[in-house]
């Protein structure tokens, strides 16, 4: 091992003296989820601020004065604007307003007579200000139907509660951990999958076909290091660099989506907590380390295909290309373990890769399941021996080595 | 000690015409013994199999047939005991541009179970005997050829081998590092180590090597002393020696 261990640090030793690929590897990823999930969300807010702090600008059609009074009263929400002349759909989509409320003509009277009139609202389900100006409206027609409904009630000499039989009251039985552990359960496989394989993919590259191109492979194997010992070196090496990558990522994506959600959390609600339910999800010890565990065969997995494939290929050009297919294998893979209810199927804890997923996502609901669990580590322990026999045995091809 | 016992090494190779494999034999029967103390000299065109019988030598490819031993190991059998008592060096081999010299060499000779400190003093040492001290300090991807090819040599000897292989070690040299390159090869014969070279520059040859082997066709020719050579061939140069073994090919044919 001790020539493996030799190899390693040779190999970081080497991405150290380069500080591009340094700052690009490990620094860039703290810098840049907070700053994209800070730049969207201060957008999205003053968005949503801008939009909300507008009157929605409605073109009101109502004969018998039914509604119009009313919208007239919150002038926080609505200005009421002369109805468009012509296509009032083409008005609404140059922007000219928001929506348009047509009231049945005779809306008095049948209020009068307790009977049901209409008001029809045209608006853009496309334009965000748009879908504000319904939701608006919708809510005010809820309101003032209560108001109405009450009225009728008392009318007739009916108690209020008539129409309302029943009150609904909900208990979450799962909790706000629960909750974030779905999310996180589907989300978190996917994410550390595609960044233990991108994060490690050009480093493997580089430390194997690139090593081959640039004629530094021969003098390794020159040395009375073991071959097998080096292919193990850049195994762990490869190894490494996935996992500190997803780590990094993960950890500068976690603290920029918990600070986002803070904030966001403060502004809508100041009195809740900030975002600390999906911090207790993500922080149950136990489950952090099943799904690390779990997490080390597959990124070995992951590296031993890199590093197989770097091995075989001429120059790093043709490794790239060879190790893209298997990208795009497991970001395939990934997306389809985010699907919903696909734990139902009963086929998937037998597939590799897609059986880690299945078990994380599990973990993360409390619905852990011990075999299933040790079926996926076992497969995926079994997969990373195999690829590793296959790079030790490339590497010691002739056809192989002496392929540039 | 080198010995080789009867090797064979084949290759296969694709007809990218014809898509159809075929053997060919780059090396046939070879069979030759260097002792320590001596520089041989492995001549021969481009492709003779001079390359491939050195890196045999040197552990990186197995024959197919027959028996190869550096100092009584087996390079089949005992690869890496073989390879720790040799020192390989070849154009084809580059060096690690981030590195510095220093650092480079510390790193091999851990990888050749020195201690780091040992294999660093012993590195400078080679680089102080090399003239590349002034740069030990220096990343080498800015190097000229030659610099690199010192540092190579001092990778390749940095373990103390009591085998030097070197392939081709003055390509690409100026006048003045090839001597230095030379001047190194008469130490290693002083300091009792059995030394193996192959090249192209028949000057060099006369001058430095104790015997000469011709390598054609993955045959081998000759193995005596060079003076001894050009009396069995009637010729007044090595070279004159390389064109009649090319008429003679070409005759066969």
């Amino acid at each position: 091992m001790r020539g493996a261990l030799l190899i390693c640090k040779k190999e970081f030793m080497e991405l150290m003296k380069d500080r591009k690929t340094m700052f690009f590897t490990f620094l860039l990823p703290v810098l840049l989820y907070p700053a994209i999930f800070g730049m969207m969300s201060k957008l999205g807010r003053n968005d949503e601020e801008k939009r909300k702090s507008k009157a929605s600008r409605v073109a009101v059609v109502d004969a018998s004065q039914t509604l119009l009074p009313l919208l007239r009263t919150e002038p926080t929400l609505f200005e009421v604007v002369s109805a468009p002349e012509g296509d009032v759909k083409q008005a609404i989509n140059d922007e000219k307003l928001e929506m348009q409320v047509e009231v049945d003509e005779d809306a008095a009277a049948k209020l009068e007579a307790q009977q049901t009139f209409s008001v029809k609202a045209t608006y853009d389900r496309s334009n965000d200000s748009s879908r504000l100006a319904l939701t608006r409206l919708k809510e005010q027609l809820q309101k003032q139907d209560k108001t109405w409904v009450q009225a009728r009630l008392k009318t007739m000499g009916a108690p209020a509660d008539l129409a309302s039989p029943t009150k609904l009251e909900s208990v979450d039985a799962g909790g706000e951990s629960r909750v974030m552990g779905r999310i996180m359960g589907s989300m978190l496989p996917y994410l550390l999958m595609i960044m233990m394989f991108a994060g490690s993919m050009q480093h493997g590259i580089y430390a194997t076909a690139g090593e081959k191109e640039r004629g530094t492979l021969l003098s390794l194997l020159a040395t009375s290091l073991p071959r097998n010992q080096i292919v193990l070196g850049k195994l762990l090496y490869v190894f490494s660099i996935g996992i500190l990558s997803a780590l990094i990522n993960l950890a500068s994506l976690g603290i920029s989506m918990l600070l986002t959600f803070s904030k966001e959390a403060a502004v809508n609600a100041p009195s809740a907590g900030p975002g600390m339910g999906s911090l207790s999800a993500l922080a149950n010890p136990a489950t952090l380390a099943l799904t690390f565990f779990l997490m080390v065969p597959l990124g070995l997995c992951f590296a031993n295909f890199i590093v197989l494939m770097g091995v075989q290929a001429k120059n790093a050009v043709e490794a790239g290309s060879s190790i893209m297919p298997g990208f795009f294998a497991v970001m395939m893979m990934a997306v389809f373990s985010m699907a919903p209810g696909i734990e139902k199927m009963a086929w998937l804890p037998y597939v590799p890769i897609l059986n880690v997923s299945l078990a994380i996502r599990k973990l993360f609901v409390h619905q852990g399941n011990i075999p299933e669990y040790l079926l996926a580590l076992v497969m995926t322990v079994g997969l990373a021996a195999v690829f590793t026999w296959l790079s030790t045995r490339m590497l010691k091809r002739e056809s192989a080595l002496f392929k540039v | 000690m080198i010995q080789l016992t009867d090797v064979y090494k084949t290759f296969t190779v694709k007809d990218k015409r014809t898509r159809a494999k075929k053997q060919v034999e780059a090396v046939k029967g070879l069979s030759l013994t260097v002792k320590p103390g001596e520089i041989y000299g492995l001549l021969g065109p481009n492709g003779a199999g001079k390359s491939t019988t050195l890196r045999m030598i040197a552990g990186l490819m197995q024959p197919n047939q027959g028996r190869i031993q550096v100092c009584g190991l087996d390079t089949v059998e005992q690869p890496e005991k073989a390879r720790a008592k040799v020192g390989y060096l070849s154009t084809d081999l580059n060096v690690y541009g981030r590195f510095t010299p220093r650092e480079l060499l510390r790193i091999f000779g851990e990888f050749q179970g020195l201690d780091a400190k040992v294999a660093e003093r012993r590195g400078m040492y080679l680089m102080e005997k090399l003239q590349l001290d002034d740069f030990a300090d220096v990343k080498m991807e800015g190097f000229s050829s030659g610099q690199k090819q010192k540092v190579s040599i001092a990778r390749a000897l940095l373990h103390d081998p009591k085998v030097v292989i070197f392939d081709e070690p003055t390509t690409g040299l100026d006048v003045l590092t090839a001597k230095t390159v030379l001047d190194l090869l008469r130490v290693m014969r002083a300091e009792g180590r059995t030394v193996i070279v192959s090249t192209h520059v028949m000057p060099m040859v006369e001058e430095i090597c104790d015997r000469v082997g011709i390598i054609f066709d993955g045959l081998l020719y000759g193995d005596a002393s060079p003076k001894q050579i050009l009396d069995d061939w009637g010729v007044k140069t090595l070279d004159e020696v390389f064109f009649e073994l090319a008429a003679r090919s070409a005759a066969e044919v």
